[in-house]
């Protein structure tokens, strides 16, 4: 069998209608299956490159592959395989949508009209919520959930959905220890059970670079790629965070010090 | 002796009441106001509330001030000989698919701010464009343009109740089939499209329908009347309800419930159904928000006072006391 890549970025450049220069000179290509975060500050282009990966944004110049599909040519194909948390902050809360039908959507979304939900959906449904333990909250309003919760329910509703691919925006966001280490744990236990990528965003490598398989740096280019170990690497996070950056090592563990991070054991 | 003397004089008091009734019901412009009613109440319950769950309940004006343009429009190519087939209600219809093209092209990326904006524009320029055209359009017809602000229930054609009925009945149809499609675009535009769906169809296919739908309804009964009901209701179930199915309900039952009130209002004195109802609608948020006040206060006091649950009823009860006078004294 011929190395399938989760993606294949060349030359890539994109350019918001303002003007703006979210990303230039993106090059990298990361191995499937994977578990692969995206670090990088606010405004590092995290999300800009996952909408293009989904063609919701055209580059300007040189283009991604998603499991070999084109980004712009074939998205139809790419939507597929896909299942997409973007920022908690782009969900809408005019609606009184019950949290159930937030984990819904990531399988009636792939369904052709009246898109009905089968007993097999809500079972996977009620499945997802309850590895982030949020099952007692099924009929609950979700614009009434604090931040936190309202997150694991979007983890949740990528765990629930069918495709290859998972892509969370910034699922750790305003989320406490517990939470964080719930949705973490949620993830991986998934990946074991399951033959699917996921691809994560986050400020903050330290909760997740036990799990991650590839790490990509980015600072509206790429700084680095490779894995978390490689990525641990003082002058690397120096260019991405700034010279408050650091990497201890304690008793043979590495830990990564940022104004975006605590402080946490590296294996 | 005396009891049974005022029951029989209350019972022939309700027969009395009865047949007045009756009589008002055979007369067909009171069964066209209020099958009117009824079908602007769907109208509410389907487009209205999905604008207000888009955050859009601001183009409902919009769109029903571009009727009034589009109107002005057509009168004009009429009488100018211009266009001599150019119905004033074809203008009324295009200029509205007009607000919900700029509205939606606005917001394709999902945000509400810009399509308000969009809104905004469009309302003036189809506002400026009515007034441009009153000018040139004889003074005998200009009336007809202001039928579309104000309007008048009690004033339906067979064929306007006719027009009414199937935009209603399209309308469920619609919200039947793509209410979850609608939904989605409202809650999450890019994980809609993200996960394949053709989420910018169905943000076309809402604003559009929503759009025709309001143009026929204000040519019907009027642009008050239609801002007051597709606005205000919607705004207030989705205050209170916390079920998606009971903001439908609720949205047409206040709706409906302000219309007949409206109707019966004229009767009994003269004023305008469509100014009463528009009122009673607007009164229904205010309630609304009244009611959500104190149910949040309620709740914080029986938080941090569970010693003093006996104070707290009393001061409910007073408090459901005083809001209920207040409902009645309308
Ligand atoms: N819709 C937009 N229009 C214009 N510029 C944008 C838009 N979205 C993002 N940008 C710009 O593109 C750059 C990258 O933004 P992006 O949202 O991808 O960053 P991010 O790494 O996801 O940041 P955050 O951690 O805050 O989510 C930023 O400079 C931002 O200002
Ligand atoms: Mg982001």
């Amino acid at each position: 069998m011929t190395q399938q890549f989760l993606f294949e970025v060349k030359d890539l450049a994109v350019k918001y209608p303002n003007g703006e220069l979210a990303l230039y000179n993106v090059n990298f290509r990361i191995e499937s299956p994977t578990f692969m975060a995206i670090v990088g500050p606010n405004g590092s282009g995290k999300s800009t490159l996952l909408k293009t990966a989904l063609g919701l944004i055209k580059p300007v110049r040189g283009q991604v592959k998603v499991l070999g599909y084109d980004s712009v040519r074939e998205n139809k194909k790419i939507r597929k395989l896909v299942r997409y948390v973007p920022q908690r902050d782009r969900i809408g809360l005019s609606v009184p949508l019950k949290v159930k039908d937030i984990v819904l959507m990531s399988r009636l979304l792939k369904k052709p009209p009246p898109r009905f939900a089968s007993a097999k959906d809500k079972e996977m449904a009620r499945d997802a919520l309850k590895r982030v333990n949020m099952a007692d909250l099924w009929d609950r309003p979700f614009p009434e959930l604090s931040g936190g919760q309202r997150q694991r329910v979007l983890v949740a509703r990528a765990l629930a959905g069918d495709g290859p691919i998972l892509m969370l925006d910034e699922p750790l966001a305003g989320t406490d220890h517990e939470s964080q280490d719930m949705i973490v744990e949620a993830l991986g236990e998934y990946r074991n059970e399951h033959e699917v990528n996921i691809v994560m965003v986050t400020h903050d490598l330290n909760p997740i670079h036990t799990l991650v398989q590839d790490v990509l740096l980015l600072k509206n280019t790429v700084v680095g790629v490779g894995t978390p170990c490689d990525m641990m690497n003082t002058e690397l996070l120096e260019k991405v965070y700034g010279p408050t950056a650091r990497v201890i090592e304690y008793a043979g563990h590495r830990y990564c010090v940022t104004h975006d991070s605590g402080v946490d054991r590296h294996y | 002796m005396r009891d049974t003397d005022t029951v029989l004089h209350m019972i022939q008091e309700l027969i009395a009441i009865i047949d007045l009734l009756i009589q008002t019901l055979s007369v067909p412009f009171v069964q066209r106001a209020l099958i009117g009613a009824f079908l602007i109440a769907v109208v509410a319950s389907t487009s209205g509330t999905f604008l207000v769950f888009r955050g859009l309940s601001f183009m409902t004006s919009g769109v029903a001030h571009a009727a009034l343009g589009g109107a002005a429009l057509g009168l004009f190519l009429q009488h100018s000989g211009l266009v001599p087939w150019f119905d004033p209600i074809l203008g009324a219809l295009l200029f509205s698919v007009f607000v919900a093209l700029v509205t939606g092209y606005a917001g394709e990326t999902g945000m509400t701010e810009k399509m308000e904006v969009a809104v905004g524009v469009s309302f003036a320029l189809s506002m400026s464009i009515a007034v441009f055209l009153m000018y040139y359009i004889p003074p005998t017809q200009v009336p007809q343009i202001w039928g579309y602000l104000i309007g008048d229930i009690l004033l339906l054609t067979n064929f306007d109740v006719a027009l009414l009925a199937v935009t209603a009945i399209v309308l469920v149809l619609i919200t039947l089939i793509f209410n979850k499609e609608f939904i989605y675009v409202s809650v999450d535009m890019e994980g809609s499209i993200a996960h394949g769906m053709n989420a910018r169809a169905y943000h076309y296919l809402m604003l559009i329908t929503s759009a025709l739908a309001i143009a026929l309804a204000t040519k019907a009964v009027g642009a008050i009347l239609v801002y007051a009901i597709m606005v205000a209701p919607a705004a207030a179930a989705s205050e209170l309800i916390k079920s998606i199915r009971g903001i439908f309900i609720a949205v047409f039952v206040i709706a409906l419930v302000s219309e007949l009130m409206g109707l019966v209002a004229s009767f009994t004195f003269s004023a305008s159904p469509s100014a009463i109802a528009g009122i009673l609608a607007a009164f229904s948020y205010v309630v609304a928000m009244q009611i959500k006040r104190l149910r949040n206060r309620v709740s914080i006091n029986l938080d941090t006072l569970p010693q003093h649950d006996e104070e707290v009823n009393h001061f409910l009860l007073d408090a459901l006391d005083a809001s209920a006078h207040e409902g009645y004294d309308h």
